[in-house]
């Protein structure tokens, strides 16, 4: 066919959607601001709810992707698009300019930056941590404090910037509790003697097997999980985080001492999503994720003909989610080729 | 603890604050509990710092702590601030400065209420006009009394006589930082710093030479509470709330405590002699007590004010331990001096002589 | 019977502080009232929200409203936007208006701080004053507070106050006309409405509970309300 198609974005999305695309025959350049390919899985050391290796889905997507008819491109972000008559104009911030027959934008999320939740301490208090630097740890291989020990007591704050107006983010960020899950079973793993507490306002374990996980995390590795939001966390002499949360289900307020709180940042709109809405007219919604023409049949379908939309940049999704999500823009990208042929 | 952490959320509250012209509104417990307070803010103001600060004769009471007492409809509050208001316009002035805290609270409460509600307003104009006949326009700047003695910490550092170190040791003195509940508690964004690392107080500690001690429980309202207060058989809550702070804030051994609010000095300093008397447990170091000032004393001693002019005689909790680790001149004899005529000393004194 | 929740809603500040609330307790693991006073603030925001009429009148005859401190730390908390200390307020001004706070003992205090704080705003213009804050009411102020409240013309001259003098100044008096246009205000808006029916209602029930009452703050309906704690509010 000849047509070219440019993926904004290599994380999960953009990688499946890539390697899809090219499968069916079409040329594709895959534009990442990182480094490297591979998006936030980079980061992650093991995924829920199974707890395999990231590794072993970050070599599926590197294999999928690895085609001569995809040209990844690294380090380049998208400054601009335009529409040129049925094609795109991109213009990267290296200043230079791709034609496309069609876009798919696979921006994905940031992390919230849990620094938001003043209240909370992140980048005051040594000893608060984010989900995402717990996983660093993971990866490391060991579970420390700014003194160098082991923390006996571990707190985790479920919905850091999710569901929460004071933020902006009205949303549930969907994979927090169940992240939360996951750390806590490997919390104990690491650290078979701890104490691991989970504030939680709802538990959502809505995706396949996490209920079980959940399960698991309180029969066999006796986590704690505690009703109540954080109210806030403050650092002692010797370094100790105190917590105060209400315990909703007995109606007491608790302060506890901890030594290690890990915050479950929830995910937005990423800034290069957000950029690229501002330059090029795509929809948002009030949450500030990208707006699709339908939520029900049109998921994938952007308000710019010939632009479509794969994975987290219009909400929350798991890596399986994502994956399908993907497969489902390439669909629609294929469709739009074909009636544009005829 | 981070203390860049902290200085990335401090850049996040800007707040305008005005330069001068100011319309100052006093504080009904300060004047009762420190008026050597209110007495410094304008001598730094004007004498110091050559502003034009005016104080109208019949402003009164903003009504505030019988809002909170909850025996003053909203409705008579907003009206009588606008009074308040009023007198401002009436006077020429924009910038309006609060000395207490409640009021200040009460004031952005009002605005905000006004801002969403136009309708409000609307009613409250015609009350004011029916009560007293008066017009108002709404202050162009809101500012509490520590947010200007803030924006001009350099300034005053700049004419400083001494500094908030301990001049043996050459350390920094220890300080922490106490603000009124209903500085930013309510609206994060009017308070300078925010709500949850306020730094009004902590900026004036900064550049006057001392360092911030931050403790669990910083946040933790003093226990005035109002009716908690204001009623003999509540006064049990009020001691156990300043209680919670002094034992959160005893590991960090402070050497003082600096506030921005009327009523946190005086429950700050009185709870500790209560609760000396009650259980026989004195905080601070060497059985001394913590000494808790107002931010225009901190000023006035760092500008080389006299201690007994900015009326340290009256806190119960004595504050020469401060003074003697700072180097600050003063007399001791001269402490409870009134005239020539009055030399009378406080009971205990007498007694323990 | 009146609707309650729908009074409630007349309040402004009961439209501002009352969005959905989903229990998560931020506001009552913050709260210092909750920390000493068998007190829960969700709890209280959730009967709110119920809209149940029956409840919400416990609510209002009850002593739970009363404990707290209005420090608003949770509103700066609130995932929803929720104020519980605006809420306690509108539900405490409702209480009055309808003569329920006279139900509980915390309620009934409310007499006290008309008669103290109240009549001070209207008499002199300030909240409290000197004058009025006497050693023997106000033990816990301590030695220093009985020499200062005794020489207190010195001291505040000495400072550099103006003490019932003209012209501005701290403790200055209030000319005449402003009290008189502050009277005015609570005349026009409703603040003597409320004053008023603080005082029928208390009279009512210092006649239900065999107590003298009488104007000011010596008499035996007084004293107790300002003295009473049957040790049944904390935790």
């Amino acid at each position: 066919m000849g047509k070219h198609v440019v993926v904004i974005g290599a994380g999960v999305a953009g990688m499946e959607a890539a390697g899809r695309l090219s499968r069916n025959g079409l040329e594709v350049t895959l534009l990442e601001k990182e480094s490297v390919a591979g998006g936030h899985i980079n980061d992650w050391f093991r995924l829920f709810p199974d707890r395999r290796d990231s590794n072993e889905v970050r070599e599926y997507l590197i294999n999928l992707s690895s085609d001569p008819k995809i040209q990844l491109k690294t380090g380049a972000s998208v400054d601009k698009l335009t529409r040129h008559g049925s094609s795109y104009l991109l213009t990267t911030d290296a200043g230079e300019n791709i034609n496309a027959d069609a876009v798919v934008v696979a921006t994905g999320f940031s992390l919230f930056r849990s620094s938001r939740k003043e209240e909370y301490g992140y980048g005051i208090y040594e000893n608060v941590i984010s989900s995402a630097d717990l996983e660093k740890l993971f990866i490391s291989g060991e579970i420390v404090i700014s003194s160098g020990k082991a923390p006996q007591r571990i707190g985790i704050v479920h919905c850091v910037g999710s569901r929460d107006e004071k933020v902006g983010n009205l949303y549930c960020s969907k994979l927090c509790c169940v992240t939360a899950v996951k750390q806590a079973i490997e919390i104990k793993e690491h650290l078979p003697d701890s104490e691991v507490f989970c504030f939680y306002m709802d538990m959502r374990m809505g995706g396949a097997l996490y209920e079980e996980l959940y399960r698991e995390a309180q029969e066999k590795w006796g986590v704690n999980f505690i009703r109540g939001k954080v109210s806030e966390a403050s650092e002692t002499i010797d370094g100790k985080i105190v917590v105060k949360v209400e315990d909703t289900l007995a109606g007491r307020p608790l302060k506890m001492d901890i030594d290690m709180l890990v915050l479950m940042a929830g995910m937005e709109m990423s800034e290069g999503g957000s950029k690229l809405a501002a330059t090029s007219g795509l929809k948002t919604g009030e949450n500030r994720f990208f707006a699709s023409a339908d939520h029900h049949f049109g998921s994938n379908i952007s308000n710019l003909e010939g632009v479509f939309f794969a994975g987290t940049c219009i909400a929350p999704m798991n890596v399986t989610e994502t994956i399908s999500h993907a497969r489902a823009a390439v669909t629609e990208v294929m469709e739009y080729f074909s009636n544009n042929n005829r | 603890m981070k203390n860049e952490g902290k200085k990335a959320v401090w850049s996040e509250y800007q707040k305008e604050i005005a330069d001068d012209k100011f319309f100052y509104v006093r504080s009904c417990i300060r004047q009762n509990f420190f008026p050597g307070s209110e007495v410094a803010f304008l001598r730094i103001l004007k004498e110091v710092l050559g502003k034009d600060v005016y104080e109208h004769p019949c402003h009164t009471t903003c009504s505030g702590i019988g809002y909170h007492g909850d025996i003053v409809p909203f409705e008579t509050a907003m009206t009588v601030v606008a009074r308040q208001f009023a007198l401002m316009t009436e006077a020429g002035y924009e910038n309006y400065v609060p000395s207490c805290i409640t009021s200040f609270g009460l004031y952005t409460e009002i605005l905000d209420t006004w801002h969403h509600f136009p309708e409000v307003e609307k009613k409250i104009r015609k009350n004011l006009k029916e009560a007293t006949g008066r017009e108002f326009e709404a202050p162009k700047n809101l500012a509490h009394a520590s947010d200007v003695i803030f924006k001009f910490r350099k300034e005053i550092a700049a004419k400083a006589k001494y500094k908030l170190i301990n001049k043996n040791t050459g350390e920094p003195l220890r300080v922490v930082d106490h603000i009124g509940c209903h500085y930013a508690k309510m609206f994060p964004s009017k308070g300078v710093g925010g709500a949850e690392y306020p730094y009004v107080l902590a900026g004036m500690i900064e550049e006057w030479g001392g360092q911030v001690i931050d403790y669990p429980e910083r946040r933790h309202c003093c226990g005035f509470g109002f009716r908690q207060y204001l009623v003999q058989a509540n006064r049990g809550f009020s001691v156990a709330c300043s209680k919670e702070k002094f034992e959160s804030m005893q590991p960090f051994k402070p050497d003082m405590i600096i506030t921005n609010c009327p009523g946190c000095p005086m429950f700050l300093d009185r709870w500790q002699y209560v609760i000396n008397e009650i259980e026989g447990k004195q905080y601070g170091q060497n059985g001394e007590g913590i000494p808790v000032f107002t931010y225009e004393e901190v000023a006035g001693l760092v500008l080389g004010f006299d201690p007994w002019d900015l009326g340290l005689q009256m806190h119960q909790t004595d504050c020469e331990p401060v003074l003697d680790k700072i180097g600050i001149e003063y007399s001791p004899e001269d402490k409870y001096k009134l005239n020539s005529l009055n030399h009378s000393q406080p009971k205990h004194l007498v007694v323990n002589v | 019977m009146d609707n309650l929740f729908d009074k409630l809603m007349e309040d402004i500040r009961f439209e501002e502080g009352l969005n959905a609330c989903m229990n998560c307790g931020v506001c009552t693991a913050i709260c210092p009232a909750a920390e000493f006073y068998s007190y829960d603030p969700r709890k209280i925001v959730d009967i709110v929200q119920s809209r149940n009429n029956e409840l919400i009148e416990d609510l209002l005859k009850s002593e739970q409203i009363w404990y707290c401190g209005e420090c608003m730390s949770c509103k700066t908390r609130c995932p929803r936007g929720n104020a519980p200390g605006l809420i306690i307020m509108a539900l405490r001004g409702l209480s009055q208006d309808l003569g329920y706070f006279t139900e509980s003992e915390k309620g009934r205090q409310q007499l006290a701080i008309k008669r103290t704080i109240g009549e001070s705003i209207l008499n002199t213009g300030y909240c409290v004053y000197i004058d009025g804050i006497s050693p023997e009411f106000h033990p816990e102020q301590g030695p220093t507070w009985e020499w200062v409240h005794e020489n207190r013309v010195d001291l505040i001259e000495r400072l550099g106050g103006n003490y019932k003098g003209d012209g501005p100044g701290i403790l200055r008096k209030i000319p005449q006309e402003t009290l008189d246009e502050l009277k005015k205000i609570f005349e026009v808006t409703g603040g003597l409405e409320r004053y008023e029916k603080i005082e029928s209602y208390s009279k009512k029930k210092a006649a239900e509970m065999n107590l003298d009452f009488d104007e000011g703050i010596d008499n035996e309906y007084f004293s107790h309300i300002y003295k009473t704690n049957n040790g049944s509010h904390t935790r």
